[in-house]
């Protein structure tokens, strides 16, 4: 356990690295956002000073690292806030979202796609099918707008965008959910039918247990084992930020305030949120690997 | 029920006397982007800036013609490099209670002056010092500037407060005709008004679609501005929406890189304004919410140039000019043009390209994010793009983008323009009172027109879509027709 959260702080160092320098590489001045074309040289490099612009990318690199392995992640250029403070007041609404969307897609992709499985080539497996073929062509900038026009105008049943009410989460969290569910049920069903037809499948039905018993205790374990892998990774994608969903549908997580951090050349903001999401990733990846030892504990011994 | 009628009374007496008892209705505003800071100073993006506007009052205020008037101070000018300020005589009084003071002037112009992130450090930069007596303030210039009173259009914030700079930027103290309520997760705001305790609640919503679809089922009841053409006719045919528009100073233009082998040649850049057909663009892209432009100052601005020649739409014209440097629509110039990744101005785009390739030109349009694509502009990447002015007010506008002194990064002389002549005649202008200025300025423009630094494009109308059918956008496009509206209430 200590030397896979030793890897992790590598891979951490290495993130921030990445970013750190990738951000320095991107063209734009945060200068030019913060004072406009009208300021003189001089206010243009006392305040590139004042925000420590003006050392080498190595020097501020080297303290940057320090910073944040003490908890700071410094000021937004131009929100002139601490990027902890930012983070922070994105999070829960990212949270929610994420929870609510992963929750979406675990309650149908896991019975849809176990159902298709077991009615192989039949209707329900056709449904299924086209169901999870659907959710991946549509992609959510067309879904969102739908759904608002179907739910929201025709029907009027649910708000249009923000995040004042519950209702509110609601057509984010379908938009979110419905091309990741589609994707788990196609990956569950075909884990499912290679699984259904392995040797010992046919010596656990030999052994006269029922088959919904054989299905659900010896098929669905084993073939969550790829799914499970798949949904972490989904979930790591929810909890870094829907972009497209967040900006459709005005929900104020940390995708959005990406968004903005980029637009207007905010490197300390822009630098923080990638580390959140890339510490959320390692988490994700940590919890999964338990998971995965004790649902399977092959995984571990092997590992 | 001789015991419920003094109740009764009492109770009615509350409601009446009391307005901020009474449930404060609320009129939600969508808007593209949450302003990034409250602080009146510091403060640079425009949503801020529009924000802040109604959150503070300026030293001096700017009338409908651009000129200055009194705002929280009356200014009285004794020679062109000495200037006094007094209080205004009607009395002001921040959202905190407290009176606004001389002292809470001086700090936010000093404030204005001297922090590294102030944008308007190098407008006042020409203040030599500063000097606060009981009675007034005394304004000392290093050289003479006639139009220094319009440079004092600065907000004001408690004196107190202005010492910290995040409380402020986050909780807003001012003496504006709203009172700052709260923020929003999304980093909208809500604002009350203080003389009818209405409030405004400014809600962040990026995609115009979803702007206009909330617009539509009332959760939200203001739009101005930011959204595809098309849909201002989808809400014109809605009755229940009132869409008011007026002639805007929001300026738009092709520009040149005129350091450009190329486009320095003033036959290229003629052909180029001849090619485009402004009219149709107007007319179809704009659905006619916007008017062809001359000059950089709008229509009615003071010191804008009222009978320059425009350049009308001639390909033959094109072709000839071409032609003469021996191109054509089978040797065509190949030329490039850089523009954002806004879907609206790539159409424009595509449309230039569309009319150029007829006279000859081939036009590479190159899309950029905005950061990428202002910085070559400013670092002069680029041989055409199109951009636009946003809230010019004052003929300085001609040093900063047309001043050789003003080649970036030190002011926004994008096209690299040199003219000994237009730096003269900027420098002269400056010096002399508003009236005497404005044969220079027109001089000014008259040049800028012959030498075609810019194709003039138009400019883009105020659009207000409202469920409340009593506002009407100012040209700036700036927040503060609200003032009016709600105060009628």
């Amino acid at each position: 356990m200590l030397r896979a959260l030793l890897d992790r702080f590598w891979v951490l160092l290495g993130v921030i690295t990445l970013v750190f320098f990738l951000t320095a590489l991107v063209p734009g001045d945060p200068v030019d956002v913060m004072l406009g074309e009208r300021a003189t040289g001089a206010d243009r490099e006392a305040l590139r000073a004042s925000l420590g612009l003006d050392k080498s990318i190595v020097e501020r690199w080297s303290s940057y690292v320090i910073n944040v392995m003490q908890g700071d992640l410094g000021n937004s250029l131009l929100k002139q806030r601490p990027v902890t403070d930012l983070i922070q007041e994105r999070l829960p609404a990212t949270f929610q979202l994420a929870i609510l969307s992963f929750a979406i897609v675990v309650a149908i992709a896991i019975p849809l796609g176990s159902y298709a499985a077991r009615k192989h080539q039949q209707l329900g497996d056709h449904a299924a099918t086209v169901f999870a073929l659907l959710g991946q062509s549509i992609p959510n900038f067309w879904l969102g707008p739908m759904l608002v026009l179907l739910f929201s105008i025709y029907f009027a049943w649910l708000p249009i965008s923000g995040n004042e009410t519950w209702q509110h989460i609601i057509l984010p969290a379908v938009t979110l959910g419905f091309s990741m569910t589609a994707i788990a049920v196609r990956m569950l069903r075909s884990s499912l039918l290679e699984i259904l037809h392995q040797d010992w499948m046919r010596t656990a039905r030999a052994k006269g247990g029922a088959e919904s018993q054989v299905f659900w205790r010896h098929a669905v374990p084993n073939a969550m084992i790829p799914v499970l892998t798949l949904l972490s990774l989904q979930l790591g994608a929810l909890l870094s930020g829907a972009v497209i969903t967040e900006v459709v549908f005005s929900w104020p997580g940390i995708g959005s305030l990406l968004i903005d951090a980029i637009q207007q050349r905010d490197y300390p903001l822009i630098q923080g949120i990638v580390l959140v999401i890339a510490v959320l990733y390692i988490v994700i990846n940590l919890v999964t690997d338990v998971l995965l030892g004790w649902i399977d504990p092959r995984i571990e011994t092997q590992s | 029920m001789r015991l419920q009628q003094p109740i009764l009374k009492y109770l009615w007496l509350i409601l009446i006397c009391c307005p901020t008892l009474v449930v404060a209705k609320t009129t939600t505003f969508a808007i593209s982007n949450a302003p990034n800071s409250l602080h009146p100073i510091l403060a640079s993006d425009a949503s801020s800036e529009r924000i802040n506007a109604l959150i503070y009052q300026p030293i001096i205020e700017l009338d409908g013609n651009d000129r200055p008037i009194s705002g929280l101070a009356d200014i009285t000018q004794h020679d062109a490099q000495h200037y006094s300020l007094v209080l205004s005589s009607m009395q002001h009084r921040f959202s905190n209670n407290a009176d606004v003071s001389l002292l809470d002037i001086e700090a936010s112009l000093n404030l204005a002056r001297h922090h590294p992130r102030s944008p308007q450090a190098q407008t006042l930069s020409n203040i030599a010092s500063i000097e606060t007596t009981e009675q007034s303030i005394l304004i000392s210039l290093k050289k003479p500037d006639y139009r220094f009173a319009e440079k004092l259009h600065i907000s004001v914030a408690p004196k107190d407060m202005l010492l910290e700079d995040e409380t402020l930027a986050q909780r807003p103290i001012g003496s504006g005709a709203f009172i700052w309520i709260t923020t929003q997760g999304d980093g909208g705001v809500t604002l009350r008004h203080r003389r009818s305790a209405e409030e405004i609640r400014f809600v962040v919503n990026k995609d115009p679609t979803m702007r206009v679809l909330k617009l539509l089922k009332g959760e939200a009841s203001i739009l101005q501005n930011d959204l595809p053409h098309e849909m201002y006719r989808l809400l014109k045919d809605d009755p229940n929406i009132q869409v008011a528009q007026t002639p805007g100073t929001t300026f738009s233009y092709l520009g040149f890189n005129m350091a450009d082998p190329i486009l320095k040649q003033d036959e290229i850049r003629q052909a180029i304004a001849y090619a485009i057909n402004r009219q149709d663009i107007v007319k179809h892209l704009f659905q006619g919410n916007a008017k062809l432009a001359n000059t950089l100052l709008a229509p009615g601005h003071w010191a804008a140039h009222p009978d320059l020649p425009a350049y009308e739409y001639s390909p033959d014209k094109a072709k000839h000019l071409l032609a003469t440097l021996g191109f054509s629509k089978d040797n065509p110039l190949e030329l490039s043009y850089k523009t954002s990744t806004d879907p609206f101005r790539l159409r424009i785009a595509a449309v230039f390209q569309q009319q150029l390739r007829e006279v000859g030109i081939h036009l590479k349009i190159q899309s950029y994010e905005w950061g990428s694509f202002f910085g070559d502009i400013k670092a002069g990447r680029f041989q055409l793009y199109s951009l636009s002015w946003v809230g010019i007010r004052s003929p300085d506008v001609f040093r900063y983008v047309y001043h050789s002194d003003s080649l970036p990064p030190s002011g926004a002389n994008r096209g690299r323009y040199v003219s000994a002549e237009v730096d003269q005649l900027i420098e002269q202008a400056e010096e002399l009172p508003l009236e005497k200025s404005l044969p220079l300025y027109r001089k000014i423009q008259e040049k800028i027109h012959r030498d075609l630094v810019y194709v003039p494009l138009w400019h883009e109308d105020q659009i207000v879509a409202s469920r409340r059918g009593d506002l009407k956008p100012n040209k700036h496009g700036s927040y503060q027709y609200l003032e009016q509206a709600f105060g009628q209430h």
